[in-house]
């Protein structure tokens, strides 16, 4: 996109008004939109995203749009700060658009765990766009915004990006700042991109990476590279992790992961089986993990510094806390952080959070072996296409699964994405690439060599 | 049943989240039920004690001792809930007065 | 019955830094509230704590003064309650992996001597912001500026065996951080803050008895009469066939009584994590081993130099390196030329008592040398030199130039000595007849009818042969 920021801004704000039926968006406006336009407009010299129109997933601290991760107990918070990585895009021109719904603090993989509302596929309303971050895979997908920016904790942007049919890209961990991302889980959350072309994404995240001194868990390294396209993948060794594909996987994903791997063979790359034997245990090792530090990284939210108007009866500090927090927080996010006390808590530690810090070494563990044989791994992002709304809320567990192939990389805190590969009956299937730590340049570079070949595949099955 | 009611009284007591009566029964059923998933773990084959794993950095660096507040583009008291001559307010807790 | 009393103490003492323990801040005092806040520290969504490398090294240098093991990897952890003024819900602090362990302090017992008591270990955290009780009605306010100062946590072993031995315990320990340049200590600006654990159990027996916490005592004193309230209160209950309950309490300086805390409901179960926001502190052996050669000379090892090589007195010593400043003004006073016991007792004497009153050591160390010097060569009496000390004080003049100027200088010019004699004689001919008659103790009176006469200026020492010799 190379036109001036007004003319950006009035055809960026029509698509919004267009796609309001999605629920997609929670702030939007379009005197905003102008503002960010005449920004980038009175800049000195172009930058790499000038005029770059970018929606931002609702749980990245902003400094004009309220930021409230689609929660009750932020209702209306305006963060009196900006995240590191949107101050970075804002500065080499991209516009901020909108502020995404997304599973009230990132907690959800349908994006129905918001508190205003759920978020509709763009290509079948009943059926879900993934989540957590599914407001900004849906207007990526409805082709609103060529990027936006989710954030992942255990596959809340893969995910989307396979059943809204995008490109979805999490960094390594430490690549990124995550200053300004509201936490879930902090040794797992990571802010990550999702683009309608490799190369979309790959620009967003090569602008916003790099080291932050406001973030110690960021790599005191340079921001990432945009990759050349390669046109031969030749000596280059991709593993299909044998545990990825059960025997009950859905075909239709399968048959797209297997396009893709085809799609390896004929640039030249050498194909071959590995194992992931822990990564079965992944799911619960990540249900442990994030739950047990999202229950300290919400204990913030108590209605003393910031939050909605207070009820006005209570006249106990504790019935304020208990009311603040257990009228604030929908019902997923008190079942997370319920259970992350509880795995926390005096004589429960070490059966639960002990065992599973130990499980996350030989989850890493086993990537790191398989690294020793092969350059990269395929694997497909999610088990099944997009599901219908409601199917899985009853029951969270079913939920939790959903994430089965997409958590093992954020556990080991690998860059990952997934790419578009094709449709089964009328609905995206994911292909996922998981690559050693640090390599996220490399990955992007063999994604884009695939783009051409599968992303435009249509029907796979 | 791998948490009792009372357990989950406990812990959300603990966590400050007050629960209705209306809803215990459904939550007690629901962390029952991740809770019992989650515990497959402990069923896993015992391999020994490995190392912990962390992602990122293998040690923190520090930060110079330089005074150097990141600004607020507004100041506390316009985030306040309650906020009174300066301090944020809160009801007082008599249990907590001596704290 | 006799009983044995055991205390263990944890002391909280704020490192002196510039900026607070993870953010930018100033970790200052006194400034209108929350006014010293950022996002950090104010606990926002989003916003990531950055260890200060200041509070490491300081936090390393009292590890390494109490001679604890600093550890090569230690790890941040998350201490998780609520609070008002706690803006995270959790504390940032050390739990299972401490920065260091396994230290010791030598303490003067005014019971036992000399013992040494053991350190437990010695930990980073951050502090939380002060909740006001009392400022409006029903309310508590909250005032966030101390949030997230630095400070060690420095625990004891229960090596402690009376409330006076603990008083003298956190004395020492307050001297020693002072002295490695940690932190000012400053109580008034509650720097430093002690929880004290308590116990008592009968003469002769090996097991501890259930021990109180006696939390967050703000003076020395009153941890001592806190100590001693606990003490009885405990030994009356097991007296009376009770048991002791083990709870927190609260001192009450005014009432010198003690009383349980009402209990923090479920307060017990903190569910300690490592802080995944902070990777492991690791500390090259290298540094650490800087971090040591460059320790500052420590009150103990002073006391003893000074005892070798200036012939001090225990007592002396002690008070001579009371604090870092007055230790360096007597050694200076020492290097400038004055004989170091003279020099001792000046600084115990007219230099306290001068600090005290205006607050600082007004007279350079040459000059109190150089004043020293005038005493010794008998230029001017004592008496003299302590007139001239105060007024260098506020003059800053040279001490010889003072006696001069304020005629405090001894004469013992033969000529003026006679003439003051003659007239003193010849005034007194009754008493001079009477002396002659072998009423030899009127000298004395005669003496000080001549200093008299010579308005003081008159050398004592040398009136006296002149008296003899006239009357002989």
């Amino acid at each position: 996109m190379t036109a001036a920021p007004d003319a950006v801004a009035r055809e960026v704000a029509a698509r919004l008004e267009a796609a309001a039926p999605l629920n997609a968006v929670l702030h939007w406006s379009a005197g905003g939109i102008e503002a960010e336009a005449r920004r980038v407009a009175a800049m000195p010299s172009a930058g790499p995203l000038h005029a770059v129109p970018l929606a931002v997933k609702d749980n990245i601290a902003t400094l004009d749009a309220p930021t409230t991760c689609a929660s009750r107990i932020l209702e209306g918070y305006r963060s009196p700060f900006e995240a590191t990585a949107l101050r970075r895009l804002r500065a080499a021109g991209a516009m901020l658009v909108a502020k995404t719904n997304l599973d009230e603090f990132a907690m959800g993989s349908s994006t129905e765990h918001s508190a205003f509302g759920r978020v509709h596929h763009p290509l079948d309303p009943a059926r879900v766009p993934g989540g957590s971050s599914g407001g900004s895979a849906a207007l990526v997908a409805a082709g609103v915004v060529p990027a936006a920016l989710g954030s992942e904790t255990g596959g809340s942007v893969r995910q989307p990006a396979a059943f809204c049919g995008v490109v979805g890209v999490k960094p390594s961990y430490g690549r990124v700042s995550r200053y300004g991302l509201v936490a879930f889980g902090s040794s797992l959350d990571c802010i990550s991109v999702f683009g309608r072309t490799v190369g979309d994404a790959a620009r967003v995240l090569a602008t916003m990476s790099g080291h932050d001194p406001l973030d110690a868990t960021t790599l005191a390294e340079p921001p990432l590279a945009v990759p050349e396209t390669p046109t031969s993948l030749a000596g280059m060794t991709v593993g299909l992790p044998t545990e990825y594909f059960p025997a009950d996987l859905d075909p239709g994903v399968r048959a797209g992961v297997d396009r893709v791997a085809a799609a390896l063979r004929e640039l030249g790359a050498t194909v071959t089986e590995v194992s992931l034997p822990h990564s079965r245990y992944a799911v619960p090792t990540y249900y442990i993990v994030a739950p047990a530090e999202a229950s300290a990284n919400l204990a913030r939210y108590d209605g003393v510094r910031y939050g909605p108007p207070r009820p006005e009866h209570e006249a106990d500090l504790r019935a304020l806390y208990r009311a603040t927090r257990g009228r604030g927080f929908g019902p997923e996010v008190r079942r997370r952080i319920l259970v992350g006390t509880y795995v926390l808590s005096a004589g429960y530690y070490e059966a639960y959070y002990g065992t599973a810090q130990r499980m996350r070494a030989r989850i890493a563990g086993d990537f790191r072996a398989a690294f020793e044989r092969v350059d990269l791994l395929l694997t497909p992002t999610a088990p099944t296409t997009a599901f219908r709304a409601g199917e899985k809320t009853e029951d969270p567990v079913a939920m939790y699964l959903a994430d089965v192939f997409v958590c093992p990389a954020s556990l080991a805190g690998l860059p990952a994405l997934s790419l578009p590969a094709g449709r089964s009956e009328g609905l995206p299937v994911g292909a996922q690439l998981i690559a050693p730590a640090g390599q996220d340049t490399r990955m992007l570079a063999v994604a884009a060599a695939l783009e051409e070949r599968v992303v435009a595949a249509g029907e796979v099955r | 049943m791998t948490i009792s009611r009372d357990e989950v009284l406990h812990i959300a007591r603990l966590a400050e989240i007050a629960v209705d009566e209306a809803e215990l029964a459904t939550l007690v059923s629901q962390l029952n039920r991740i809770v019992d998933y989650v515990a497959q773990l402990e069923a896993a084959p015992d391999e020994g004690q490995g190392d912990d794993f962390l992602p990122g950095p293998a040690r923190v660096a520090l930060r110079d001792d330089r005074v150097r507040s990141e600004p607020l583009a507004h100041p506390p008291a316009a985030l306040a809930p309650a906020w009174r001559d300066g301090y944020f307010v809160v009801p007082r807790l008599s249990a907590m007065e001596d704290a | 019955m006799t009983w044995e009393t055991v205390i263990g103490l944890e002391v909280h003492v704020q490192l002196a830094t510039a900026s607070k323990m993870f953010c930018g801040c100033a970790a200052v005092f006194g400034e209108e509230p929350n006014t010293n806040v950022c996002p950090v520290c104010l606990g926002l969504p989003g916003a990531l704590p950055v260890p200060n490398a200041e509070a490491v090294r300081l936090g390393t240098v009292a590890a390494l003064a109490l001679e604890c093991t600093v550890h090569p990897a230690s790890v941040f952890a998350r201490k998780n309650y609520f609070y008002p003024d706690l803006p995270k819900g959790y504390q940032i602090s050390q739990y299972d992996r401490p920065l260091a362990t396994g230290g010791r302090l030598a303490v003067e017992s005014p019971d036992r001597g000399p013992i040494t008591v053991g350190i437990t270990r010695l930990h980073l955290e951050e502090d939380a912001g002060k909740s006001l009780h009392d400022r409006f009605p029903g309310l508590t306010a909250v005032d966030l500026n101390r949030a997230g100062v630095p400070l060690a946590e420095i625990v004891s072993e229960p090596d402690l065996r009376s409330p006076a031995e603990a008083r003298a315990y956190l004395g020492a320990i307050k001297q020693l951080l002072v002295f490695a340049g940690v932190s000012d200590c400053s109580m008034e600006k509650g720097h430093l803050r002690v929880d004290a654990n308590v116990s008592v159990r009968r003469a002769g027996e090996a097991a501890f008895g259930t021990k109180t916490e006696v939390k967050n005592v703000n003076s020395f004193a009153n941890v001592e009469r806190a100590l001693e309230a606990e003490r009885d209160r405990q030994i009356a209950v097991l007296e009376g066939g009770g048991r002791v309950e083990q709870v927190s309490l609260l001192f009450n300086a005014a009432s010198g009584e003690v009383r349980p805390m009402r209990a923090k409901e479920e307060s017990h179960d903190y569910r300690y994590f490592p802080d995944p926001d902070l990777p492991p502190l690791v500390l090259e052996p290298g540094w650490v081993a800087a971090q040591r050669d460059a320790l500052p000379e420590l009150p103990d090892a002073k006391r003893a130099r000074l005892m070798a090589e200036h012939g001090l007195s225990g007592y002396d010593a002690q008070v001579v390196t009371a604090e870092p400043a007055l230790a360096d003004y007597y050694e200076a006073v020492v290097t400038a030329g004055a004989e170091p016991k003279l020099a001792a007792n000046w600084v115990m004497s007219e230099v306290l008592a001068d600090q005290n009153a205006a607050g600082a050591l007004r007279v350079a160390p040459a000059r109190l040398a150089a004043l020293i010097g005038l005493v010794q060569e008998g230029t001017v009496s004592l008496q003299a030199a302590k007139k001239i000390f105060a007024e260098v004080a506020v003059s800053d003049g040279d001490p010889a130039e003072t006696a001069r100027r304020l005629g405090l200088v001894q004469v013992r010019d033969a000529g003026a000595l006679e003439r003051w004699v003659d007239e003193v004689l010849a005034a007194h001919p009754e008493e001079v007849a009477r002396y002659r008659a072998g009423e030899t103790k009127l000298l004395g009176f005669l003496v000080g009818q001549v200093m008299k006469r010579s308005q003081g200026q008159a050398d004592p020492k040398g009136v006296q042969p002149v008296l003899r010799r006239k009357l002989g």
